[in-house]
């Protein structure tokens, strides 16, 4: 039976607008964390995508637009008042400045540049640790009267921040499906198998990769807004850790295909719910075992590296399960 | 204003620590240069190589400076496993495919070793963890000075052996030009090999020098992943002389640092330095 394809995507959407509700009614509140940290990591990974499997500049230091993008919120909430509605734009437009100003760093070619961003993330942190407000202590959200909730998004439970997560995925899915089915999309590409050429042919790969780091980099900083309403709490270890924030969504990316246009979120899907089992119901149960869940991700990384190295959905589509799309991709 | 006495310290232990940078970066710079594959995972190496000399003191009460040709062997071992089951596949693969390779290796060493001996910071019971040298105003810390010498001595050893065998002359035409090497008849694929064995091999006598005078803990690599790095790319890629001066500068510029700024601040230094090198200077300070 062939299925159109405008019928898949409804029937998926329902079911990811249905799901939170789902978990609300029967008070699944483990399965709604854990779907929270699904769509999150789909913004993150579908952005550092754009990048590296774009435009083929594979940073490790994503992590900095997560952070600045969490601490904007976080400030701008705390010692301005401004509500999270407002706050979590503006932490992405800061990460996608901030993106513009270490454009710089494309100067380097391949694993200098992923080196030099790994670099990057440690600066962060201990001038954060050093410098930025609450130092290595970290920021917290104060508790606030029912009736303000709403103004200051605190609720309990993952349920509502699932909706939000849901609404900028949504955002950045048509954003980039709209950036990649036009000439952009060729052009990054045509960059990404050889700038020589791609220059050759009158394309400034500069600018288009100046265009792929702001677009990416702003949904860094909306994903570590998001992260600051939802956990209320942020400080320098946990926004600019390098496992955690940088390395996940390259890890989701490639577990669902990094040339693919859902890969990353494919990806998402299917590694954060095996990371949260392992972290919550091994790890808290068997304190000793610390760091299993990092194990666990090695492995999964360590398969595709060698196994699949196109990821979930290139194998789909080599495969011919999936159509491969004219565009892009 | 600094006093003489603590600047000479600052110095002296500048070195000291330097020299263990340099041994990790040394075994990075080897990999790097022989065939082109940056290793994320090698400071963890020097890791495995700290607990295994933990644990050999502990179970069978011996000093791990003894042991310390043992487990330059089993972690050599381990390095040609890595070598034959992860690297090699990926070695025509894009370079993407080889830095997830290596940084899968990272995330399964660290948090293996985690697993087995648990997310808890030892201490190398060594008697002479706490001894002084007084020398003028100034002391040394006896398992740093031991640290230092070591360190030299392997380097010595490294550059003897790299100079004046066959196997080391093999090494550097493989290096230079791997497919030339192959048409005198040298088998890379065991060139390979010996390199990564022998590079991950240094970086954990590194761990064990370093589990002398500094706490362990699993994932004691992240820290110097980094500096590791760093130390390679002022030396210039793949000069092995150049990761060591690399190594000493670093840990100079650590030290010294601390005596003028903020002691939390020290590290940005270094980290600082690396970005202007990698921008300005990519092919460090005794590049080729």
């Amino acid at each position: 039976m062939k299925l159109s394809r405008a019928l898949v995507y409804s029937v998926l959407i329902a079911l990811l607008l249905l799901l939170p509700a789902v978990f609300m009614v029967l008070d699944l509140g483990f399965a709604a964390a854990a779907l929270y940290f699904c769509v999150q990591y789909s913004i993150m990974a579908m952005a550092w995508n754009f990048l590296a499997g774009y435009a083929g500049q594979v940073s490790f230091g994503h992590a900095v637009f997560f952070g600045v993008g969490a601490y904007t919120t976080m400030i701008l909430l705390l010692f301005y008042e401004v509500t999270p509605w407002v706050g979590i734009p503006i932490g992405g437009v800061m990460a996608a400045l901030l993106g513009l100003g270490l454009s710089f760093l494309f100067r380097l070619r391949s694993h200098w540049f992923s080196l030099a961003t790994l670099a990057l993330v440690t600066i962060f942190l201990l001038l954060f640790q050093e410098f930025a407000p609450g130092r290595a202590a970290g920021l917290q959200v104060p508790i606030v009267p029912p009736e303000k909730e709403f103004y200051y998004l605190r609720y309990a439970g993952a349920y509502y921040y699932i909706y939000l997560a849901l609404a900028y995925l949504g955002v950045e899915v048509l954003l980039m499906n709209y950036l990649v089915k036009r000439d952009v999309g060729y052009y990054l590409q045509a960059i990404r198998e050889d700038e020589e050429t791609a220059m050759s042919l009158g394309i400034n790969p500069f600018k288009y990769k100046v265009l792929a780091m702001l677009v990416s980099s702003f949904f860094m900083g909306i994903a570590g807004g998001l992260y600051t309403v939802r956990f209320r709490f942020v400080d320098p270890y946990c926004v600019f850790d390098i496992l955690l924030i940088s390395i996940y969504p390259v890890i989701a990316s490639l577990l669902g295909g990094m040339y693919t246009f859902w890969g990353p979120v494919v990806g998402s899907f299917v590694f954060v719910p095996i990371f949260e089992y392992v972290r919550s119901n091994i790890v808290t149960a068997f304190p000793r075992y610390f760091g299993l869940h990092f194990l666990v991700a090695g492995i999964i990384l360590f398969l595709i590296s060698l196994r699949v190295p196109r990821g979930i959905v290139g194998w789909l589509e080599a495969k011919g399960y999936v159509r491969r799309p004219r565009y892009g991709g | 204003m600094v006093d003489l006495n603590s600047l000479i310290g600052a110095v002296v232990s500048g070195l000291m620590i330097g020299s263990i940078y340099a041994l990790i970066a040394v075994g990075l710079a080897l990999i790097w240069g022989v065939m082109n594959v940056i290793n994320f995972a090698q400071a963890d190496y020097m890791a495995l190589g700290a607990f295994l000399g933990f644990v050999i003191l502990e179970a069978l009460g011996v000093d791990p400076l003894i042991s310390l040709s043992l487990i330059f062997a089993t972690v050599f071992l381990v390095g040609i496993l890595t070598q034959v089951v992860a690297i090699e596949p990926v070695l025509e693969a894009p370079v993407l495919s080889q830095i997830t390779v290596t940084f899968s290796l990272l995330l399964i060493i660290r948090y293996g070793l985690e697993v087995v001996m648990g997310p808890y910071t030892r201490i190398v019971e060594v008697p002479y963890r706490d001894m002084f040298i007084r020398v003028g105003g100034v002391s040394f810390s006896l398992p740093q000075l031991i640290a230092l010498i070591v360190s030299l001595a392997v380097a010595f050893a490294l550059y003897l052996f790299m100079s004046r065998t066959f196997l080391g002359a093999a090494l550097r035409a493989t290096a230079q030009d791997m497919l030339a090497a192959q048409l005198h008849g040298i088998n890379i694929k065991q060139m390979y090999r010996l390199a990564f064995g022998i590079g991950v091999g240094i970086s954990a006598i590194g761990g064990v020098l370093l589990s002398l005078f500094y706490p362990i803990y699993p994932e004691m690599g992240a820290f110097f992943t980094m500096i590791a790095f760093i130390c390679v790319v002022l030396g210039g890629f793949g000069s092995i002389f150049g990761a060591y001066l690399g190594g000493i500068i670093i840990g100079l510029l650590e030290t010294v640092s601390a005596l003028f700024i903020s002691p939390s601040l020290k590290t940005l230094a270094a980290f600082i330095v690396f970005i202007l090198i990698i921008l300005f200077k990519p092919k460090g300070l005794f590049g080729r």
